[in-house]
Parts: C-alpha cells; structure tokens; sequence
C-alpha cells in the first residue's frame, strides 16, 4: 500500500514535471533526438484593428519595428500559447527529418550540450523566427539598401542586402550564415546559405544541430501595421531527409520601439553540466 | 523515515505544479532536483541581469556566523525588465528570502529561483520579475 502511495507520487511528480517542462522529461527517457519544434505560434495579443502596413519611398512594405508573440519569456501572455492549441496535429519538427546517421548522432547529445549555454547564437531560432535567434523579441530596420535584424538576447545581427546582390563568396562561415534578400510582391524573400556547422537550429536544449549545408529560405510578409507573417523552408541535405517547411508564424508589433541590450554570461553552462554528472552517477 | 519520504514527495509534487514556468529556458528540470525545494535568507552580494538567465548571488549566514555563498537562476534578463523589475531595486546588501528547487548535483549551491521576497518591503518577485510591465501581458 505505501510502495503503491510512493508510486503514484512519483509518477504524479513527473506528470506535472512533464507537464511543465516536457523537454527536460524527455531527455532523461534518453529521446534527446526526437524533440520536435514549438507547433505553433502563441497567439497574438489582442489590438485594435490594424492601420495597413507602412511602406518605403519605393512602394516596398517597411518592415521596420520590434516584432514579439505579444509577451516575453515567462510572461502571462507568452505562457498561455507557447505550446499550441489542444488536439491539433503536430507539423512535422526539424529532428524528425533527421537521416539515419543524425538520429544516431543526436543520442549521444543532451541538455548540456547545447551551444547557447555557452553564450553562442541559433543558426535559426528557438519559436522557428530566426529574427530572435534565442530569445522571443527581435527588431527590424529597414533602409533603402537593407534590411537589417537585430537579435536582442545575443545581441547578434543580419544584414541582408535587397540591391540584388549575391551571396560573399570571401567570407567564412558565421554562427547566423550570409544573407541576401529580394521582394517577390510584398513580400520579403530572405535566402542565408555559408553557416558554421558548430550551433545549434534552437536554443533551451533541443538537440537541433545541422551541417554546414545548411539553407534558410524565410519569407517575411507584413500584412498590415501590427502583424508580421513569416514562412520558411529549411534544407541541410547532409543531415535531412528532405526539406522542413516550418509552420507558419504570426508576430505582433511590440509596444515599443527599442530592444535591449544585455551580456551573455556562461554561468548556465556549469548547473547544467553538473546537473547531467549528477545524473551520471 | 517513511513519513518524511511521502512528505519529501508530497512536497514535489505541490512544488512542481507550481513552481516551474510553462516556458521555462534550457530545461530547469533536467539541471535542477523539484523534489528538493530550497530556501535560504541572506543578504544578497549581487543580482547579474546577463543572458540567457539571471542569477541571484546571496550570502547565507549559519547559526554559527559562517558565511556560505549561493547561487540561484532566475528568468531571461530582458523578460524580467520588461515584466517589471528595476535593475537597482534590489542592491547589494539587501536582506532577502529566496525559495526555489536545489540544482541535481548536491555539491552546488545553486538553486532555480522560485520566489523572492524583500525583508524591507516584503514584495515578492517571481523566476522572471514582479510581472507589472509591459511584457507581463
């Protein structure tokens, strides 16, 4: 009777602990490789009915402005939707295209391997948004000869040209790529080949790693003042079966107009290491 | 014995269905123990708003007069401040109560943070702040 009590205990314990944090359960059942993506974007904070989207002095849609879920991290807002609404089938995740050789790779991977505990940006981001890298918050400038995206938790940057240029043939490979964009319509088509093969696609501990054949197509769409649509297609033919069409995400303006700027410390780093020692022992 | 193993689990199980946020980074509970809650009162020596998580460094004072350092994590730096913390609210030398989960590995003195509590004011903030700014939607 109290081994039974013990039991359910326990077992309401990881229930909860799953509930909550449904990663850190998976990873110590040793799934590290199959965790999938966010499914879906929290929903947008409700605002008055939008004004349409502003434009440049040539007609293109200005897609300047901070861009958010409508909360932060740990946020009310954010909370209430970072998981996707109930009962709706899951979009294939970008680990679950993982080739033979990839998924053996990704057992032997966990938590504590994760690149951004070591203050080193997403090659994509963690809500499927490479403007937030890591992080849920991101601004964009626009200007006449670029389009510029600003990571506030990393504080990292992509400038993408828009005057049709090529992708630099005299640069190496960087943690966020090369970038190059151009305006199909209204909307902006972001191409980033030539990534370092040694981060991660997602932050909070997803084994999400790729080679250096990664490329992200992401198409951006401001589809009035208040709300930014993004799709993307992700292809890494070394590690991937086939391309990943990430499910579509909806940002809101932010209520202000400026993000921040924060250091990195690798504090984080040294708790996780010693919560997988001890879990080692 | 056994009584304090169900009161040990009892206490996780409370715990951990309230203690742990929804979106909490890098899985806290892979890198802390939410069986074994944790509460220190101290002085804190220093709050490092960094990325990607905040730390609460507090010196802790034994009946003895021996001072022991801990450490606890707190949420995404800019999360807090647009939630509604202010980077010089709590300063060195403020008296505070910290609760939260030990990390897994013993030797540490390091915790996730739970709640905190100013001994001046009594206000209370959370793993990501007092959630009263423009971020706490």
């Amino acid at each position: 009777m109290k081994r039974a009590l013990i039991a359910l205990m326990v077992a309401g314990a990881v229930a909860l602990i799953a509930k909550f944090a449904p990663d850190a359960v998976s990873l110590a059942a040793g799934q590290a490789g199959q965790r999938g993506a966010p499914t879906a974007t929290p929903a947008p904070a409700a605002t008055a009915p939008s004004e349409p989207a502003p434009r440049m002095a040539d007609g293109k849609p200005d897609l300047s402005g901070v861009w958010w879920n409508g909360g932060d991290v740990g946020s009310r807002g954010l909370r209430g939707g970072a998981r996707g609404a109930r009962g709706a089938p899951a979009p294939p995740s970008y680990t679950s295209l993982y080739n033979a050789a990839a998924l053996e790779k990704a057992k032997t991977l966990n938590d504590s391997h994760d690149p951004t505990l070591r203050c080193i940006p997403t090659a994509f981001g963690t809500l499927n948004v490479s403007l937030y890298s890591v992080g849920a918050v991101g601004q964009i400038i626009s200007t006449p000869k670029f389009v510029v995206m600003l990571q506030e938790t990393y504080h990292g940057y992509q400038l993408i040209p828009t005057d049709g240029r090529k992708h630099r043939e005299d640069i190496p490979p960087a943690f966020r790529g090369d970038s190059v964009g151009h305006w199909e319509g209204d909307t902006f088509v972001v191409d980033t080949t030539n990534f370092t093969d040694d981060t991660w696609m997602f932050a909070e501990g997803r084994v999400s790693f790729h080679s250096d054949a990664l490329h992200i197509v992401e198409r951006y769409r401001r589809v009035d003042k208040n709300t930014l649509e993004i799709e993307a297609t992700v292809e890494d033919p070394k590690v991937l079966t086939g391309p990943w069409t990430v499910p579509k995400q909806t940002l809101v303006l932010a209520p202000f107009d400026q993000i921040m700027a924060l250091n990195c410390s690798t504090e984080s780093d040294s708790v996780m290491q010693g919560a997988f020692k001890s879990i080692a022992k | 014995m056994k009584r304090s193993v169900y009161a040990v689990l009892l206490c996780g199980l409370l715990l951990a269905g309230v203690g742990v946020p929804a979106w909490a980074h890098h899985s806290f509970a892979a890198a802390y123990d939410m069986t074994k809650p944790v509460t220190v009162e101290g002085v804190i020596d220093q709050v490092r708003l960094t990325n990607p998580h905040s730390w609460f460094v507090i010196d802790v004072k034994d009946a003895g007069g021996k001072v022991t350092q801990w450490k606890f994590e707190a949420g995404t730096p800019s999360g807090m401040l647009r939630n509604g913390f202010k980077p010089n609210v709590i300063k060195h030398g403020a008296e505070v109560t910290i609760s939260g989960f030990h990390a897994k590995d013993p030797t540490l003195n390091v915790g996730m943070l739970r709640e905190l509590t100013t001994k001046a004011d009594g206000k209370k903030y959370g793993m990501f702040g007092p959630q009263e700014g423009p971020g706490a939607q």
